[in-house]
Formats: C-alpha cells, structure tokens, sequence
C-alpha cells in the first residue's frame, strides 16, 4: 500500500460540527469545489463527523468506494487525529495516510464576520490537505515496553493519594517530595471546611500510610533533577539532600534539638516559633525523623570551610546514635512507565503591595499564618492572642481577594483563587467558637461559596454574628502605640465610608505556582497555563492529563482548588496512570527521520543538532553516514530542516508533503464564489 | 499600491505544541482575527525549511509567518533555537537579495496565549497589506531564484544549522566565540554565496559575458570575474562561446 504507482483514491468527509462550521462556512459550495480536485473520488458532508454515525459513516465510505486516503475537514486535528485515525486502522488503511482541515478552531470561529473568507479559507485548507495526503506514506508502528512503575512529584494531599491508589493497585511507586516530611499544605491547616474536621487528624493516618506502605518508595528531602525517555519508559534522576540523620535509627525523641544551640525561625509555624539547625518539620511528620539544616548547623558549616569539628551538641544528646555527619547527597535514578505531577502552589506573597503593611506591621498576617495560630500546635498553643504583644483578640477583620481578582496583576492574580472566601468562613467560625465574644469583620467584593456544604457553612457564619462588609479597605494603618489597624472602607451596600480599629488583620490571600514549577515543566516538555499553572491536555474532558502522554496532573500544581477536588483529580491522574501501566507495551508511531544515504556525507550536523541524540553518524562500508536511533527520536524534523545535503526526509511531516501544501494553499483560485 | 480588492496572501507555520495549540485557542475562545493566514501545521518551528518559505514566495506569497515555543518552553528543548537562526539568516539572505525581509516573520505564541497569537497574525496581516503585493516580476523571481539556491547550498546550510551549537559549546578547538562575530562570519559566507547564485539565476536565461552579468547584477565587472573564476572551479559554470570577442559564461550541463 501507498506504493506511488497505486491509484490514489482521497475520501474527503467535511463536517458541518451543528452549526460550529456550516453557520459560517458554506460547506455545501466547498464540498462542491473540493469534488472536482483530482484524486478526490468521494466527497460526504456530515453534522457530526465525530459522531458514532459519523466514524461508521467513514468505515463504510473506505470500504464501498476503495479508499486508500482520508481527509477530514472539521475540528482541530490536536482534538480529533486519534479518532479518526483508529477508523482508518479498523477499515485496513494505515493511520497516516490521512490529513485533517482544521476549518473550525482556524476557520469558521476565528472568521465569523467574514463568511466569503472563511469558505474560501476552508476549501484552501481542504485542498492543501488532499494536496498532502496523496503524498503521504505509510508509517509503521514499533512497541514501547512500558515499564510497570510509577513516579509521583510532590507528597502534598494529592500526591499522597495518587501515590496510595497507585501502590494499593499493586504499581511499585515512588514518591518524591521536596520537603524533610510528607503532608504539604494541608498538614498546616488547622480545620478543613465546610465540616471543621481537624485537619492533620485526617491527613495524619494517611501520611502514616504513604510512609508504610510496601508499594511506595518515599524519597523525601529530594527534587528531581533530570527527565529523559518518554511514555512508558521515563529515567529519572532524584537528587536526596542529606539529612545527617538516619532515618531508620530516630525515633523523633527531640533530645538532639533541646540540645541544639542554633536558634532559627520554624517554617512550618510561618516564623511565628523558633526551632532548631536540627529539626522536625512537624509532630506528625513523616518519615518521623529529625534532620540537620546543612546551611546553619555549626559543624557543618566550619567543616564546609575546612575547619575542626565543633559543637556536636546533637551526637552526645542522641542516644540512638542515629546522628551521622558524614551524610552525602545521593542521585537516585528511576525508571517508570507514568509520572503524575503534585506539586501543589505557594501563597501570594502580600508583602509586595505594601498599603496591606504585611511583614511591617506584626499584627497583619496571611490565613495561613492566621491558620497557625487557631492550631494547638501553632505559636499559641491554639489561644487567639496576636503576635506583637501576645494579647487576646477581641476585634479582628478579615480582607478578602489580595492578590485575587486584581486586574492589575498578570497571570494567577487576575481571577478568584476559590478556596480563599471559605477558608475566610471557616477562620471567622473557627474564632466565634473559640471566643464568642470577639467581633469579626470580613472585607470583601463577593462572597464565593460555590461546593457542596459551602453557601450552608457561611450562612451559619452570618448567623453567628459575623458582619460581612462589602467593600476592601483601601490601605492599612498601624497605631504605632498599640500596634492596632485602622481600617478604611467605603461599605458599597450603604454608601458610607467606615473607619474601624481592630486587633488584627488576616489577608485572604490567593494562590500562585510554586517556585521551580517552570523548571519542572522544562524537563517534561510541559505547557503552562497564562497563569503559570501547568496546563491539561483539554480542560473539560483531560483535566487530569498533560499534552505529553504518560505525564499527568493532580491538585493546586494545575489549577486552584480544595482538598476534595485535589483528591479527586489525584484519583483521575491514578486512573489513568493505571490504564497505562496495566499494558505490557504500548504502540507508537515515531515519525522519524529516513536518511537518503546516497546523498548523506556524514558531515555530523545532524548529530550536534539533535536535542536527544537520536541520529548519529556511524562508518559503513561506503564511508561515514548518519544512522536514525528510531526509539529515542521525537521527530521534530530539525535535522532534516538543515540537512547540508538535503539527505534527511522526514515520515509525515515530509518535504515533498509541505511543499505540495504551500503550493496548494498559493494555487489561483479557480472557484467562483 | 494595493488595490481594494486584493488580499494578501500569507502562509503561517505553526508548531504542534505551541503556536497552533494557540492558534486552536483563539479558535476555541472565538477571538476572530485576519482570515488571510493559511496555516501549515509541523511539529516544531525547526522543522521549518529555509527553502519552504522561498519556495512560497517563488509561489506568490506576499508574507510568511513563523510561530513557535517561547524560548524553554520548546517541546523539543532546542527546537525553537534552530528556528531562529534559520529564520533570521533567511531574512538576511532576503535582504541581501534586495528583497523586504519584513515578508518573512518569527515570533513565540504559547499554547495558553491565544490572544496573542490572533494579535500578532492581524499585525503581520496589517504589515503585509501595507507593503502590498510581492509581485513577482522577472527581477524579482531572478532575486528569489538566487536565494532559493543560497539557503539549498551545503556550505550555507552547514554554518547556519552550526551557529546555534557553536555559540552554545563553542567550536571544534574548544574555543567560544562571539556570538555577534560568529554572526558576521556567517553573514559574510551567506553573502558571497548569494552573488554568485544571482550570477547563476542570471545565467538562467541563457549565456553571457562578463560585461552583461555585471550590468545586470549592477556589480563591478572584477567582482563577478572573481566570483565566475569560483563557480567554475566548483564546477558549476563553464566557458560557453564567444561574443564580440568577449568569451560567454553559462551554467555547466545546461
């Protein structure tokens, strides 16, 4: 088949896509143009070429009038290819001997106002894609053995769970976190809403799991460094910071850091407590193990410099002996078959828009600071008592949207963060049940409580006497002596400019991409969203999957959301990491380079310029010449964009195709319209 | 110069995984712009050959637009690198020539910025309309003739497609270069060989002395003896009879 001397016999389905195409495209006039151009012994017009109907429709066309070539002229063929290209399969004809128009997505909902242009414009595309498709050869599959493990990037609630479905499926797993210990955000909430669960003591079990479980491998302390490789096959390599504690040995007594003279502020309390250069990162942590801070241990830093081995405070305290300061950074390497990237999000920091007065005035703090301090654990032991001068709070507002919705701001800070209003709700309820007596005040513009429990949970808030203002307060300002806030709002119900004096002010503050994610995406060829996030490969019905086959999403790392949500889509990614991996092999269709080794050289550029090393030049019996390493080439055609000898055609994406399309898409319309 | 009814004739490259996933964007999000741009979809804007967008305007497109990754974000690493030395050199070559480089442009479209992507192809659009139609007339089909030769020649093809790695790694020796005098090098390369390829889109049309390629090219007569002295060494011009005493140059085998 796709021999040159058979006849070519090009079927061309165009779709009507309802109204999406024909409402601006006068299909009928195009399928009539398209009839008349050679090769082309059938033409069908469909409503939904995708459909069932429309597939069988095909199937059946191939069949009935001896198709040997297909073009479709609907949608973008980055939605429906696959599609289409297994019809061809099923009816006996080799995937690539098809081309798609895409008349939609770069026609008729690009060109509504122009309809003259955009059937012109369509026919265009229709005839450079028959112009290809005669010109296309067939392309041969080759198996990819997949390798029956998986990676998951980040041990934050999603990551947790993916990592758990995968392992409780039987999938060997390896968990990376960049943290001493599991548990992410969600292990420094005090309370979860709409239902006030304690926050670690749902998580905590969990975390115990991850770190227990015989199918996962948990690597924490640990980022991932290098990706090659691709579905099915991904090597990884895991760079582990030392932690100059034996993990196996600790027992998390806490001796070490009692002893531990250097004295810095603990992350996990937002700074608000200190700890110590030896460590945990939380009571619950797992795996529950202390470590040394190699930046600020004494000992560690003189021997860095090359001095003596002072202090060593920890080593006589530990009775364990689990503490060893020979520790080295180790570079694990992995080989899995699917990666599910968690990596969560950072808090915006508001300390960039100074009217808030964050990290100037000790009394303004963030809902996660804020979270801290309800929590039993947290600077005051769960008391409600502000951090400049440890007094109890008796007036406190909350200032919604900072760094949300702000049309100022690029990316992630322009929309609605959607946990902040209900992480808002929960806070202020959190602090009437605490104090009934303390007045709270949220500042906001709308109050979203979109989920299931959500409007219900900050209804019973209003009813609790929490006094919702319409309005944000232009700028803080601090009463040097009594470290209270002013407040200025103008309260958009009533019209009337409000002046209030608080305790206390947590920001309601919006989500943003965690730092090193466009490192991440680098090394896994990933997209990202305009606001940074990672971006799914369709954002209704992939939203667990990436552009990149075998590499999918789950949680914040793609989008804001709350645990429920995160979990659930760490069930999608799971799933359909699971899919993957329960194939022994998968097929795939490398549309690499064919070397013409009567023209090749062995010049070499082709190897210099290769981004994976996937064509190289090896001696042959008539000198030196480029060799194509199928399995490990990606396509991109940059060799054959430069061959000296113009030696190097591409599968598909051929010369003699794409020079067919420009002439094609340059020929004088014959048409009348 | 434009007549009202003439439209131009533009032809866009896009990568798979960025530009044409923006353009898909805009589709999806109705953004609606020019309806002039014909895409061709490849899968990285490295794949883009110099000699496709001179072919194109040896087939009468007025513009040509190329889209790929933003810089890192290449799906294929260093793809988009490779485009841009590609597509700058051909613009130099276009200029060279004495043709408006501004028919041939490159940009970064992202797959999440389809705003972008529709208001770079109205710009492009508007630029093209401006300048009006190419027109192809024998001067110019002869220009565009020539540079077609100079992006298919090995010796240009090879330093263009070296200049992203030498700069990178710095070359054979080990030695970094200067990227802007890396640049000239290849500049002055590409240069030479397009003179001699207008000598041979001149010789086309049949044979001539020295006198009338130099005229016709508007060089100075050593120039083109000089560069005529080359060709034949490289085999591609021979001696092809004599005129008024003067001996006439044609291209070998034809």
């Amino acid at each position: 088949m796709g021999a040159d001397s058979e006849e070519k016999r090009v079927g061309v389905f165009i779709c009507h896509c309802g109204l999406n195409i024909a409402a601006v495209v006068d299909v009928k006039k195009v399928a009539e143009w398209v009839r008349k151009l050679p090769h082309v012994v059938f033409v069908r017009e469909n409503i939904y070429t995708c459909s069932e109907t429309g597939q069988a429709q095909i199937y059946q066309d191939i069949k009935e009038h001896k198709l040997n070539r297909v073009v479709v002229a609907s949608c973008s063929p980055r939605m429906h290819e696959p599609t289409f290209q297994k019809v061809l399969e099923k009816a006996g004809l080799n995937p690539f001997l098809f081309e798609m128009a895409n008349i939609r997505e770069q026609c008729s909902w690009v060109h509504g106002h122009d309809k003259e242009s955009a059937t012109l414009k369509a026919f265009d595309l229709i005839r450079a894609s028959v112009s290809k498709v005669v010109r296309d050869e067939p392309v041969e599959k080759i198996r990819q053995e997949v390798k029956k493990e998986a990676l998951v990037i980040g041990g934050g609630v999603a990551g947790m769970n993916a990592a758990l479905l995968l392992a409780n499926a039987g999938i060997k797993t390896h968990l990376v976190e960049k943290n001493p210990s599991i548990g992410g955000h969600m292990a420094m909430l005090d309370k979860t809403f709409p239902t006030l669960d304690c926050s670690i003591c749902i998580l905590g079990p969990k975390m115990v799991e991850v770190g227990k479980h015989p199918n996962i491998n948990l690597i924490t302390y640990a980022e991932v460094i290098d990706v090659e490789g691709e579905v099915g096959n991904f090597r990884v390599k895991v760079r582990k910071k030392p932690r100059y504690v034996d993990v196996d040995k600790c027992v998390a007594c806490g001796d070490c850091a009692e002893k531990c003279p250097v004295k810095l502020p603990d992350e996990f309390n937002r700074g608000m407590t200190i700890r110590k250069a030896i460590y945990i990162q939380l009571p619950q942590a797992v795996p529950a193990a202390y470590l040394i801070e190699e930046e600020h241990c004494l000992r560690l830093k003189t021997l860095k410099k090359g001095g003596k081995e002072v202090c060593g405070l920890c080593l006589k305290a530990c009775e364990r002996d689990a503490i060893n300061f020979d520790d080295k950074e180790e570079i694990i390497e992995l080989n899995v078959g699917a990666v599910i990237i968690a990596t969560g999000f950072e808090i915006y920091d508001p300390s960039q828009e100074p009217k808030y007065g964050y990290r100037r005035f000790p009394n303004v703090v963030t809902q996660l600071d804020f979270e801290r301090i309800l929590n039993a654990d947290g600077p005051t032991k769960g008391e409600l008592r502000r951090p400049s001068d440890n007094k109890p709070i008796k007036r406190i507002a909350f200032i919604q949207c900072v760094g949300s919705r702000n049309e100022r701001e690029k990316g992630a800070g322009r929309y609605c963060s959607r946990v902040c209003c209900m992480i808002t709700a929960k806070q202020a309820f959190m602090i009437k049940e605490h104090e009934p007596d303390v007045e709270v005040y949220v500042y906001y513009i709308d109050m979203r409580t979109a989920g299931k429990g959500f409007e219900e949970f900050y209804q019973r808030g209003r009813k609790e006497g929490i006094t919702f203002l319409r309005g944000k307060p232009g700028k803080i300002e601090e009463d040097p002596e009594t470290h209270n806030l002013i407040l200025v709002a103008e309260d958009m119900d009533t019209g009337v400019l409000l002046k209030n004096e608080v305790d206390m002010v947590v920001l309601a503050t919006g989500l943003r991409p965690p730092q090193g994610l466009v490192e991440l995406a680098q090394k896994f060829h990933l997209s990202r969203s305009e606001d940074g996030f990672l971006m799914e490969a369709h954002p209704k019905l992939r939203p667990a999957e990436t552009p990149i086959d075998g590499v999918y999403l789950a949680g914040c790392v793609q989008f804001p959301k709350d645990i429920p949500d995160s979990v659930a889509q760490a069930g999608n990614a799971a799933a359909n990491a699971l899919g993957l991996l329960s194939k022994d092999y998968i097929e795939m269709t490398p549309l690499h380079p064919v070397i013409d080794l009567e023209k090749c050289i062995g010049c070499g550029l082709c190897e210099i310029n290769c981004p994976y090393k996937a064509i190289r030049v090896v001696k042959t019996e008539k000198g030196k010449k480029a060799e194509v390493i199928e399995i490990a080439c990606k396509g991109c055609g940059v060799c054959g964009a430069s061959c000296p000898e113009g030696a190097i055609e591409m599968k598909y994406y051929s010369d003699k195709g794409i020079e067919a399309m420009i002439d094609a898409l340059l020929e004088k319309k014959e048409v009348e319209v | 110069m434009a007549n009202k009814s003439w439209k131009p004739s533009i032809i866009g490259f896009m990568c798979n995984w960025c530009s044409y996933a923006g353009a898909d964007l805009a589709g999806t999000s109705r953004i609606q712009y020019s309806p002039e741009i014909r895409i061709i979809r490849v899968l990285c804007s490295g794949r883009v050959d110099p000699k496709w967008i001179i072919k194109a305007f040896l087939k009468g497109a007025d513009g040509v637009i190329v889209l790929g990754c933003h810089f890192g974000d290449c799906h294929y690493i260093t793809g988009n690198y490779q485009a841009e030395k590609k597509i700058k050199a051909t613009q130099e070559i276009l200029e060279m020539a004495g043709l408006e480089k501004e028919r041939l442009y490159l940009d970064w479209v992202s797959a999440a910025e389809g705003m972008r992507f529709a208001k770079l192809v109205d710009q492009f659009t508007d630029k093209i309309r401006k300048l009006g139609p190419l027109k192809l007339d024998d001067e110019k089909r002869k220009k565009l003739t020539a540079a077609l030769l100079t992006v298919s020649n090995d010796k240009v093809r090879w330093v263009v497609g070296r200049e992203f790695s030498i700069i990178k790694d710095g070359n054979a020796f080990g030695e970094k270069l200067v990227p802007y005098e890396f640049h000239e090098q290849i500049k002055s390369i590409i240069k030479d060989n397009l003179k001699k390829s207008l000598i041979m889109a001149v010789l086309k049309s049949g044979p001539k002395t020295v006198r009338e390629i130099a005229s016709d090219l508007r060089e100075p007569e050593s120039e083109i003896l000089k560069q005529l002295v080359d060709l034949m060494r490289l085999d591609k011009v021979e001696m092809g009879g004599v005129k008024d005493r003067n001996p006439l140059f044609a291209l070998k085998g034809e």
